[in-house]
């Protein structure tokens, strides 16, 4: 079941998504508050990799003392922060699968997915270490940063968005978050099966995390 | 959004930021501000600022004005690094700009760009190769620090000293050991710093700028002691900023005197130095100078025009034939015994130098008059040959290498009735024996030399406290007036006393100075003596030729002639400012004054090397390259040998070569060098080095330099210079390095940390026993605190049994530790010390034991529940392994290094099984690769990478008890079957049988099974091509090779398709070189695809 973020999103968001840090005292809650400020970085990133934007958008910011790029343009970041933010309950109870940013193209036909695979241990119980998963991601982050070159040029007149990929249905009306993910019915669909390159892989307990690039296979692209 | 716009609106924004308050941004870009060109062309195009420079000045200066409003904003009143400005080079944890929080919090500052001026210390993590090379240019000298230096000091509330958190990669080969233990080195250099006074006392005269003001050593005057000690700091800084331990950090309260000590005895050290190095004696041979005294060889009467040369032993006579050649080539060379004799000397007279500088002291040299006896031996080398056969004194008779009648050998040496019949040294035998053909020859006898020079030289010892030794025959004496009446007498009772004992006959002359002295003796030989006084100076000089002179060279004499000067008289003529415009205010200054038989040089002065080295221009003949390298390989140890003889290193390498000139025939002397090009190439490095493997490599890469045909090479020299003393820069590598030869127990002492028996240790080594000894004990704790948690019952966690107690190691615990331990073994231990002297050899197990224990401890508190732990520590116990970490890590070390030295038995645990794995882990990956490596393969199995997951302590030798049964990481695993499951993996031991793959067994085995196979398999790619070509490829071995692939696809394919992806990348890229790659790569590649996309729907693309 997927769901996605609109691209263009409405001022009601601003007030129902909020960080709850704070309460999130197990390992996962910790790892996975991280991980969310991690993809709203990661995801940035991809954005600016692609060159979707002028770089006018974005300025320098370091994270994990590295320097990334961070949008300027409020509803950007506020699209890109509220999607990866609204994640959280859900990593929580590990529902989260996948999370792609995906590119269409002017037909709404998907060119390119970045997909970031979780997998949140559960079980784990000992203290996260911090710096430890600092340095995993920010590894991470560092091959994202120059991936450039695995990724194919955007055709004019393309749009993006985050599409989430969930184990099972949220329970709707649970939360008022989960009424921000709006299932996806409209997305056209690859025939074939796509092509992979994967990008980065870590695992530092009690996360997991891979990040793989998807292509229309030779043959799927013919057809579309 | 519109594009341009933006684009504007951010540069505008960003010019902004550069000024106000943002500093996010500024450092990004910058890493060296001055030579940060980028920076300069993007803001200066736009900007007011003249240039650069007064731009980047502006800068400074508004980022100085911000950070100041920044940090009084911040209104702390701890002022822990009040003085202290750091710099912050490339990527740090925590990152620079949380430093900079820091600074601003506690009174430091913060600089954006490096000065040497503003900066005090350098803060990074890690430095590139170059920087480490060329540290002096990086760091200007200033300390490079860790950032937990930052980070510690805050903790601890003071600034404590940036020692021990200089970055390993500079203070790697000594300083981490003084550097760790603070309070050691400091007590080590109050050490120095009483004996480097009383070196330095005597030195008043010489305008250093300490010496004016002795009483600012009272402890009294701290104020000012500072400044001092802060200046002097600085300037030792400057002149061995490579000596790591040269502190200047006069602000620390606590270690303030310590500091000042360390700062002073370090610069006195440097004046040592410098006062040495100051003249240098130019009559003085070093070994290295190359002496135009040719000289013959003993086997083949063939002639050489050699400038330096020896025949060699036996029939081995050039670098073809002769493996040891550079040895047996050095043993039978005069000029080798002259260049070394030196050694021996101050061997043998080793107080001389102290007595000398006391004597010194006292006088001030132009008040007091003094007179010099130079004392030289008549015809050295040959007059002691024929000492036993009186029958030949009157007798020409000379010194070469070969009897040969054939006469192309050299006269070394000639007597006074040879030298008669026109007979000098450097002529063809056969030459002189043309000219006088009774000459006798005689080969050399270095034994006999060294008798008669020791001889020599304990007479003039007898009859004077001040000798300075010129070479193995020739010496100054130098008497005050009070304490000579006559001084002629007492030559001639010098010189009879060394006839009675010698049976060889000397000649003195006496002079007011050294010059005049050594011109009398000229007057003197042979056999006689000549005074000039005072008064006969003038008369001397006047018709005296110049070339007499010392310091005035062919070259000199040549270009004095032009001005028809022939004379001293007539160079007294001419005005010293003239000659100084000729021939340089130096050398001018010195004709003028040796005109006039003036010379300022005072006896006793020890003359210091200024470089050391060895040529070899006689028999270099090489066939190939590896004839070349090989040669340069014993050339090496020979220099390192010398090295180590005069106890200095250098930094600066020369290779010379003599290169055969075009067309030049085969030269007349056999096996000599003939008609040479001098080429040479030098090098220079940032640390003083004597070692022979640094100096092979130097030598090899100068080598390089020269591209040259090997065939042409008629000479090689090697020569060292910039030479500093290896006592002070090297103390601790020394030290360390006799403590661990010294013997074996106190090797195992320090293999296995417990190194207490502080006998024969000097302070470095107890340092760093004190820090095991911490390690220890917090394992004894542990120890105690949880005896009985073990699950299976089994007895690892108990204390070793009293037999196998080092008592050494007992006897030496604390107080506190002991009485604890003793409680353990129900007070026997009181026992054991009294009675257990001799049972040293027990301290291995021991130590052995106490390592594994309290990993043993780690290991059980471990989650068992998952399958993948990476940090898996609990917090407590993390904080109780970085406490055991330095000592451990440390000790594992100093195992490893010397390894060569003695048995690895010894040293090493007999199998990996006796590792501790937390230990290795935390080692760096070349360690760890030779400690995998040197442990015995087929033991290594239930070693772990991870430290946790299989617990590597067992104790067999104490215990007795089957590894494997104590591995509960492994054994419950769903993994049973699986190639890939246990640690090693199963495979490596399947593997075993398979010629191909076995090899990929061992790489893993040496990566240390900690690493994936992607970073295996290019190195197995590479050995295993020489396979394929060799061994026919069986299905058998493709089938395992796939089978190892397919579980390991299953393995990672989950959770690291990045891994696969890497792998499979590459083992389609071997498919293209190899059958047997190619095979395996299409035989897994469809599994490889089903598995993807069963895991993430799609299949992997491997673009070619």
């Amino acid at each position: 079941m997927t769901y996605a973020r609109e691209a263009h999103p409405c001022p009601k968001f601003e007030a129902s998504v909020t960080m709850q840090r704070k309460e999130n005292q197990t390992p996962q809650g910790k790892a996975a508050s991280v991980l969310v400020e991690f993809l709203e970085v990661a995801i940035t990133a991809i954005v600016f990799l692609k060159g979707f934007y002028p770089s006018g958008a974005f300025e320098r910011r370091r994270y994990m003392n590295l320097v990334v790029q961070k949008a300027r343009q409020p509803q950007l970041r506020y699209y890109i922060h509220a999607s990866a933010s609204g994640l959280l309950p859900f990593l929580l109870k590990g529902m989260v699968d996948r999370v792609a940013v995906i590119f269409f193209n002017s037909d709404n036909v998907p060119l390119e997915k970045f997909v970031f695979r979780f997998a949140v241990n559960l079980s784990y119980r000992s203290a996260v270490e911090e710096a430890d998963l600092e340095i995993s991601l920010r590894s991470f982050l560092s091959k994202l940063l120059v991936s450039e070159s695995l990724t194919k040029k955007l055709t004019p007149d393309c749009r993006w968005e985050i599409t989430c990929f969930f184990r099972s249905l949220p329970e709707t009306g649970a939360s008022k978050e989960a009424n921000l993910w709006i299932p996806t019915e409209d997305t056209k669909q690859w025939e074939q099966p796509p092509l992979i390159t994967p990008i980065r892989s870590m695992s530092s307990d009690p996360l997991f995390l891979q990040l793989y690039i998807e292509h229309p296979s030779l043959s799927a692209s013919s057809v579309l | 959004m519109d594009s341009s716009s933006t684009r504007h609106s951010n540069s505008k924004k960003r010019k902004k930021n550069a000024t106000t308050t943002n500093t996010n941004q500024k450092t990004l870009g910058v890493a060296w501000g001055s030579k940060s060109f980028s920076a300069s062309s993007s803001s200066s195009r736009k900007s007011p600022f003249s240039d650069f420079g007064s731009y980047m000045a502006h800068k400074n200066s508004k980022l100085h004005n911000q950070f100041d409003s920044e940090a009084s904003a911040s209104s702390s009143r701890k002022t822990i690094f009040s003085g202290v400005s750091i710099f912050v080079d490339g990527f740090t944890v925590p990152s620079s700009q949380e430093l900079r929080g820091y600074m601003l919090k506690y009174g430091g500052r913060f600089e954006n760009y490096f000065s040497r001026h503003c900066v005090t210390h350098i803060i990074c993590s890690n430095l590139p190769d170059s920087k480490v090379k060329n540290i002096r240019t990086f760091s200007a000298g200033l300390p490079v620090v860790k950032p937990t230096w930052i980070l510690d000091s805050v903790a601890a509330n003071r600034l404590l000293s940036w020692v021990p958190y200089q970055l390993e990669q500079l203070a790697s080969n000594q300083p981490k050991l003084s550097a760790f233990f603070t309070l050691k080195s400091s007590k080590m250099s109050e050490d120095t710093f009483t004996n480097a006074l009383c070196q330095v006392e005597p030195d008043y005269e010489d305008s250093f700028p300490r010496v004016g003001q002795p009483k600012d050593r009272h402890p009294s005057e701290a104020g000012e002691m500072v400044e001092v000690s802060r200046l002097i700091g600085n300037e030792s800084n400057d002149i061995a900023s490579e000596k790591p331990d040269v502190i200047e950090d006069p602000i620390s309260e606590r270690v303030i005197c310590d500091e000042e000590k360390l700062a002073e005895a370090n610069s006195s050290e440097t004046n040592n130095e410098r006062n040495t190095e100051g003249g240098l004696d130019p009559t003085f041979q070093e070994p290295s100078t190359s002496v135009s005294i040719p000289f013959s060889d003993n086997q083949n009467a063939h002639q050489f025009p050699s400038s330096e040369a020896t025949g060699s032993s036996k029939q081995c006579h050039s670098t073809l034939t002769d493996p040891n050649f550079v040895e047996n080539y050095f043993k039978s060379s005069r000029l080798h015994f002259i260049g070394t004799w030196r050694h021996r000397y101050r061997k043998r007279f080793p107080n001389l130098s102290t007595g000398l500088n006391d004597g010194i002291s006292n006088i001030n040299a132009s008040d007091i008059k003094s007179v010099i006896i130079h004392v030289d031996m008549d015809c050295f080398f040959v007059s002691v040959v024929i000492r036993n056969h009186p029958e030949l004194l009157d007798k020409p008779v000379a010194v070469c290498h070969s009897n040969n009648s054939k006469g192309t050998s050299e006269i070394s040496s000639a007597n006074y009735p040879a030298r008669s019949y026109g007979i000098r040294a450097g002529m063809f035998v056969r030459d002189a024996k043309a000219l006088c053909p009774h000459l006798v020859t005689f080969p050399y006898n270095f034994e006999a030399y060294e008798e008669v020079a020791d001889q020599f030289y304990s007479i003039l010892h007898q009859h004077c406290n001040k000798v300075q030794a010129v070479s193995c025959d020739e010496a100054f004496l130098e008497f005050t007036d009070a304490e000579v009446e006559d001084p002629e007498l007492l030559a001639s009772s010098i010189r009879k006393e060394i006839y009675e004992t010698t049976r060889c006959t000397s000649s003195a002359g006496i002079g007011g100075n050294m010059l005049m002295a050594r011109i009398a003796t000229r007057t003197a030989k042979p056999n006689g003596q000549y005074y000039i006084t005072r008064e006969r100076v003038d008369d001397h000089l006047n018709q005296l030729p110049i070339d007499v002179l010392p310091g005035i060279g062919y070259v000199l004499q040549e270009k004095l002639k032009k001005q028809n000067v022939h004379t001293c008289g007539q160079l007294q003529m001419i005005s010293k400012t003239s000659l100084q415009k000729d021939y340089g205010m130096k050398t001018g200054e010195m004709l003028w004054n040796y005109s006039r038989g003036i010379d300022y040089r005072s006896v006793g002065i020890i003359q210091e090397c200024k470089s050391i080295g060895a040529d070899v221009n006689w028999g270099v003949r090489f066939k190939d390259m590896k004839d070349c390298e090989h040669f340069l390989i014993n050339l090496c140890k020979e220099v390192s040998l010398r090295l180590e003889c005069s106890g200095v290193q250098g930094r600066t390498f020369t290779l010379k070569i003599k290169k055969r000139r075009k067309n030049a025939d085969e030269p007349a002397k056999f096996m000599g060098c003939g008609d040479c090009e001098n080429l040479s190439h030098s090098v220079t490095i940032p640390l003083a080095t004597g070692n022979v493997e640094i100096l092979q490599r130097i030598v090899k890469q100068l080598l390089g330099c020269f591209y040259i045909d090997v065939k042409e090479i008629r000479g090689i020299g090697l020569h060292v210079s910039r030479l500093e003393n290896a006592d002070t820069s090297k103390q601790e590598k020394y030290t360390l390095k006799s403590w661990l030869t010294s013997g074996s127990a106190s090797v195992e002492k320090l293999k296995y940390q417990m190194g207490h028996n502080k006998h024969n240790l000097d302070c470095t080594n107890s340092a760093s026993s004190h820090g095991s000894f911490h390690s220890q004990g917090s394992s004894f704790q542990m120890d105690n605190k949880i005896p009985n948690i073990q699950v299976s019952g089994d007895p690892i966690s108990a204390p070793p049994p009293l037999c196998h107690l080092d008592v050494e190691v007992i006897r030496n615990l604390p107080s506190e530790v002991f009485s604890e331990l003793n409680e353990v073994y129900g007070g026997k231990l009181i026992d054991f010390i009294a009675k257990g002297k001799d049972r040293c050899e027990s301290s291995r197990s021991h130590g052995n034991s106490f390592l594994e224990h309290d990993a043993a401890y780690n290991q059980e508190e471990l989650p068992y529940s998952d399958p993948i732990p990476r940090n898996k520590l609990f917090p407590e116990n993390k904080a109780m392994q970085h406490e055991r970490v330095p000592g451990t890590g440390h000790g594992s070390y100093s195992k490893d290094t010397p390894n060569s030295k003695f048995e690895r038995d010894d040293l090493l645990p007999s199998s990996l099984s006796q590792v501790d794995a937390s230990v290795l882990q935390q080692m760096p990956e070349d360690l760890k690769a030779v400690i995998v490596e040197h442990l015995p393969a087929h033991r290594g199995k239930d070693f772990s990478s991870t430290p946790d997951i299989c617990p590597s302590r067992i104790n067999q030798d104490s215990q007795g008890v089957n590894p494997s049964k104590n591995c509960p990481g492994i054994v419950n695993h769903a993994l049973n079957n699986s190639l890939w499951a246990g640690n090693p993996p199963s495979w490596v031991d399947k593997f075993k049988d398979s010629s191909c793959l076995r090899k990929l067994g061992e790489i893993y085995h040496r990566s240390g099974f900690s690493s994936q196979l992607s970073s295996v398999l290019p190195q197995f790619i590479s050995e295993f091509h020489q396979l394929d070509l060799i061994h026919e490829i069986y299905d058998e071995t493709v089938n395992m090779m796939c089978e190892l692939l397919r579980q390991y696809v299953k393995v990672k394919i989950e959770r690291d398709i990045e891994e696969i992806y890497i792998c499979f990348r590459l083992l389609k890229r071997f498919a293209a070189k190899s059958q047997f790659f190619f095979r395996v790569y299409n035989d897994i590649f469809p599994f490889l695809q089903a598995a993807v996309d069963d895991n993430y729907g799609g299949s992997l693309s491997m673009p070619s």
